[in-house]
């Protein structure tokens, strides 16, 4: 290994260990007791020091030493601090031969609280000591006699509270009582436990030789993980070395504020409509028969207005009103054709139907409604407006949905400006150059057109319908030049610039897939 | 709009020139099917079964293979051959006499026989067909139009339609094995129990009869099994429709007529006697002719389609659209083909030009005229709140409008108060779908009820339409665009979400301050109103929300929400 870039890669916890080696002679053999004093770390840092030093093949084992060393189980705590039940039980028994009451097994498990088996151990240790007799009746009574173990285990007790200690450091006759009440396969309750502890002596490989020699070398700098205000205050930072990161692990994840996927696409969209000269137009959700469909000459008996395509509003059911002169021009248009040199459809408007509220089914409405206030012209609109189908819901059809429509009104609008307006929606809505324009039906437009484009990446499509208003819709509203009514079918291309194969996740309840969800378009 | 299904041999063998093989290729049929706005929606090689979506609801003619077959055989051959059954009549034809009563009930009827066409299996599917798409759509469910099919052998002329009390005749329907009153139809028969309602409230109701008394069918619900059951084999027809609108009935049996013809039958007209004036007179012998030759000035077509044409060009457009037209200098005199009634303004004309010449000859002209783009002022209003939301680490979200009563009243603990009112709709589909949201925290909640294991905390807005009842507007309620924001995780509170509306108002350049209030959804004394400051301009609410409005979503982390009127901040900008 490269001395450099092995002493670059250093971490502090690493270099401390070095150091040591350094300061005690880079031959020496240091236990990990010496290097904790050396150091001064904690040993959980310590080890994983060491661990990291041996991976990297700076350090090397050089002795393994292995000691049991005692410690006191929570038993073993409890023990030391009400006493063990040696200790407990003789002085019970001393105190009941003193006041000659009588004191059973019985009596010693309930008033010490002691589990059978503990009180019969004890009592059958101190019996074979002498400590204690058992008399007729199955009374105890004191023999006044010393129990050395009960000492022992007194002092054991309180020599463990204080620190865990290698087995060896207690006296040779303490022993066998110290692995007699250590926990063992079988016997888990006790208040000693025997572990034996590996200790390991390291030496520097020459590799850690180097690195030591490197680092004295540069000159020891203390190693810091991040630039603080005091150190930039008063200048400390030129005496430190900063810890060089491991740049390839993945960052923890953030949310960010961000809008929605499907916003973002339909704000390319009215940007693009912006750009190309279109003014934003907005109605309402609630919508009355006549601007949804009676002002676009959807005769009232068309098959679209059935209660099965269309809801209708429970309460109030009726507009208190309809606009004149709309409401008549309109009306007599359906009948007879009215000023606009049509047959009219030939049947009796029912007024009372023109008022009929239903929620919005058709972003035309809004440009019906735009129609009769005095438009700019020339003009162009659009709408992104949220409509209502009545349909059941599935992967291909939602309750509610974004149209995106518009109207283009002036002196020079004609079939020819009409497909013209519809190749500048293909390349600037959806990077095609290639255009079909097919026949279409719409019941408010004549001629009408679909605009058929192969996409970059989806192929042909159908990207939208537009038509010519029929005179029987712009006369009646007051305008008497031509209009391009247009709408844009986008909810493909948003899906699949998405990722998503279900319109209803354009809407989705699910903030993950939200967050997730790139928009690129 | 009809989706039909046909043979691509029928259709072939209908569109074929004499002597010529018939077979064509599928992108041919495309180029063809622009010609009747259909679409192949489905073929089946094996079968040669073709599914064709029609859409031109004012062109039933096109319903029907032979319907397509004719428009585009026009167009191959250049012109419309009259059909002889409309040119030279018959001096005496057979009759079919309406009774005075059917004023009032069912007025018109019209019909005519067919000979010499030998009915194949294929063509009696698509007579089927036609009349089921023809009396179902075209016909509004039979109500306008109804059509019967007979054999025409066991009929004697005259045919009378008459008005008859229902419990007095009785014959054996089709799809029946037993003779039944009338009555006893609409009770039992399923065409009966199907259209029944259309003759709801007549004592007496349709019939038609041959001068032998035998019941040809109980117009519109269902024909005798004996006479009106056409099979494989037949080769002479009865045809008869029945309706309320004169105009409509006629056209059904002239694209009947010409659809047979063009199979190869001989027409024979019926005249049919009324009592009663019609707009087509007291006789009316059908199939007739329907509309007058209409002038239009050429320029109203040029202008329309942005293109010199010339009257030549237009007339043959024109004529291999299936008009007859004669030119004038500047004018066009056009009639419509017999089985057509769509003409109802000279734009209807100026498509079928633009359609006969092809949309693909027309070169696109860009529209010249300079026009200013630019986004409303509430848009404007939206998309800045967006933005500093957006800044303010919040995630959009948008919903559906339409909603459940549960979601925007029960779980706000709204019902029975001024918060809980909102527009719901007459026709429920399903409960999840049938109110219009009256406020957005409810939206933001529905995500972040979903939403328990992506990880926190939860920042959420939505700015978007909502509707409020309102009687004093002219719709009952008004549509306006409302701000809604939450803080979502384990130590959300009031002044986390406070700070944030703080740095809100304060970039949209409104001062306000927040009053105490009391409101169903959040925590007393933890809801302040956000009134603009010195007035009493109320632009909404912030606050913790109430912890049973999360029991209700199973919601398990504290929320804070706030809501602001953008409609209302515009309001205020225009002050």
């Amino acid at each position: 290994m490269e001395p450099t870039s092995s002493s670059d890669n250093l971490h502090p916890l690493e270099i401390k260990v070095l150091e040591a080696f350094r300061t005690e002679g880079a031959e020496s053999s240091l236990s990990i007791a010496q290097l904790a004093e050396a150091t001064g770390l904690e040993s959980a840092q310590l080890s994983m020091a060491i661990e990291w030093l041996v991976a990297k093949q700076l350090l090397v084992t050089v002795s393994e030493t292995v000691t049991p060393l005692v410690s006191l189980t929570p038993i073993g705590k409890a023990y030391a601090e009400q006493g063990s039940p040696l200790e407990r039980i003789l002085s019970a028994v001393r105190e009941a031969s003193a006041t000659g009451r009588r004191l059973t097994i019985a009596d010693l498990q309930v008033r010490e609280e002691l589990d059978p088996s503990e009180v019969s151990r004890a009592v059958g240790r101190l019996k074979k000591e002498g400590a204690l007799l058992v008399i007729q009746g199955g009374c105890l009574e004191s023999t006044g006699r010393p129990s050395p173990s009960a000492e022992a285990m007194r002092s054991l007790l309180r020599e463990l509270y204080e620190a865990t200690r290698p087995l060896d450091s207690f006296p040779e006759d303490h022993r066998p009582l110290i692995r007699e009440y250590a926990v063992k396969r079988g016997s888990s309750r006790e208040p000693f436990r025997i572990e034996e502890h590996v200790t390991r002596s390291y030496a520097l490989s020459p590799g850690g030789a180097a690195a030591v020699t490197s680092l004295a070398n540069q000159g020891y700098r203390e190693e810091v993980a991040q630039l603080s205000p005091d150190l930039l205050k008063d200048g400390a930072w030129r005496t430190k070395r900063f810890r060089k990161y491991t740049i390839s692990l993945r960052p923890p994840r953030i949310a960010i504020g961000r809008k929605h996927p499907y916003r973002e696409f339909l704000d390319v969209v009215k940007f693009k409509l912006v750009g190309m000269g279109f003014q934003e137009m907005r109605g309402s959700l609630v919508e009355t028969e006549f601007w949804n469909m009676d002002a676009l000459f959807m005769p009232q008996f068309h098959p679209a207005r059935d209660i099965h395509d269309v809801y209708f509003v429970k309460d109030p059911t009726h507009a208190s009103s309809i606009a004149e002169p709309f409401l008549s021009r309109v009306a007599q248009t359906h009948e007879r054709g009215g000023q606009t040199g049509s047959t009219g459809w030939g049947y009796r408007f029912d007024g009372e139907r023109a008022r009929r509220l239903v929620l919005r089914s058709q972003g035309t409405a809004v440009s019906a409604r735009t129609l009769a206030a005095t438009p700019s012209v020339p003009g162009k609109y659009f709408s992104i407006a949220r409509c209502f189908r009545y349909d059941q819901v599935d992967a291909t059809h939602a309750t509610d949905f974004f149209q995106i429509e518009g109207i283009v009104l002036g002196d020079d609008i004609n079939f020819r400006t009409l497909l013209g307006l519809l190749n500048l929606f293909a390349r600037e809505v959806a990077q095609a150059k290639e255009v079909k324009f097919m026949p279409a039906y719409f019941p408010f437009t004549e001629p009408s057109v679909e605009l058929h484009v192969r996409h970059p990446r989806l192929g042909w499509m159908e990207l939208g319908g537009a038509g010519l208003f029929r005179p029987e819709v712009t006369l009646p509203l007051g305008v008497a030049v031509p209009v391009i009514a247009w709408g844009l079918g986008l909810d493909r291309m948003a899906m699949v610039a998405l990722g998503i194969h279900d319109i209803r996740e354009l809407f989705t309840d699910n903030l993950e897939l939200i967050r997730s969800t790139r928009g690129l378009f | 709009m009809p989706t039909i299904s046909i043979l691509k041999s029928d259709l072939e063998s209908l569109v074929a020139m004499p002597g010529e093989p018939g077979a064509v290729s599928l992108d041919q049929l495309d180029e063809w099917l622009a010609l009747v706005k259909g679409e192949v929606k489905g073929y089946q090689a094996d079968t040669g079964e073709l599914r064709i979506e029609l859409q031109d609801s004012n062109r039933p003619d096109l319903w029907c293979c032979e319907g397509i077959a004719r428009q585009i055989r026009i167009k191959r051959e250049g012109a419309f051959k009259p059909y002889s059954f409309l040119t030279a009549r018959p001096r005496r034809p057979k009759r079919l006499l309406v009774a005075p009563e059917l004023e009032s009930i069912r007025p018109y009827v019209a019909a005519c026989a067919a000979r010499g066409y030998r009915v194949t299996e294929q063509g009696l599917a698509q007579l089927i067909q036609t009349q089921e798409k023809l009396a179902d759509i075209f016909g509004r469910k039979r109500k306008t139009v109804s059509i019967g099919l007979y054999r025409l052998e066991p009929i004697q002329f005259p045919i009378t339609y008459e008005a008859v009390n229902p419990e007095d005749v009785r014959f054996t329907p089709l799809g029946m094995e037993t003779a039944m009153t009338l009555s006893e139809m609409l009770a039992v028969h399923p065409k009966g129990v199907e259209y029944g309602t259309i003759l709801a409230g007549q004592r007496r109701v349709p019939l038609l009869r041959d001068s032998a008394l035998q019941p040809l069918s109980f117009p519109p619900i269902i024909n005798s099994r004996e006479i009106g059951e056409v099979r494989v084999g037949d080769d002479q027809l009865l045809i008869e429709v029945t309706g309320t609108d004169i105009t409509m009935v006629v056209l059904a049996l002239n694209i009947f007529a010409v659809n047979l013809a063009d199979r190869g039958a001989t027409i024979e007209p019926v005249a049919v006697h009324y009592p009663y004036d019609t707009p087509l007179g007291k006789r009316v012998v059908t199939p007739c002719t329907l509309g007058q030759p209409r002038s239009i000035p050429l320029e109203t077509i040029e202008r329309a389609l942005g293109q010199r044409l010339g009257v030549h060009t237009v007339k043959q457009a024109l004529e291999s659209y299936g008009y007859q037209v004669s030119a004038k200098r500047k004018v066009v005199v056009v009639q419509l083909p017999p089985y057509r009634h769509d003409f109802m303004h000279a734009m209807d004309v100026v498509e079928d030009v633009a359609m006969s010449l092809g949309y693909g000859t027309f070169q696109p002209e860009m529209p010249s005229q300079f026009t200013v783009g630019g986004l409303s002022p509430l848009e404007q209003v939206s998309d800045r709140a967006r933005d500093l939301m957006v800044g303010l680490g919040f995630q959009e979200i948008i919903s559906n409008i339409l909603g459940s009563p549960e979601a925007y009243r029960n779980a706000m603990r709204l019902e029975g108060t001024p918060w809980g009112r909102m527009v719901e709709v007459a026709n429920v589909m399903s409960a999840t779908f049938s109110c219009l949201r009256q406020w957005m925290v409810p939206s933001l909640l529905r995500v972040e009820a979903a939403s328990a294991r992506s990880f926190y905390p939860h920042r959420l807005f939505e700015a978007g339409e909502v509707v409020i009842p309102d009687p004093t507007h002219a719709l009952g309620s008004r549509t306006e665009s409302v701000l809604g924001a939450l803080i979502a995780h384990a130590s959300a509170h009031f002044s986390e979400l406070h700070s944030c509306l703080d740095s809100l108002l304060y970039h949209m350049g409104i001062t306000y301050a927040l009053e105490p209030t009391s409101h169903p959804s959040f925590l007393d004394g933890r809801v302040g109103k956000i009134v603009v400051s010195g007035t009493t301009r109320e632009l909404g609410l912030i606050g913790e929300l109430h912890p049973e409005v999360l029991e209700r979503w199973q919601i398990a982390v504290p929320v804070a929400a706030f809501e602001i009127n953008l409609s209302r901040l515009v309001e205020l900008e225009r002050l």
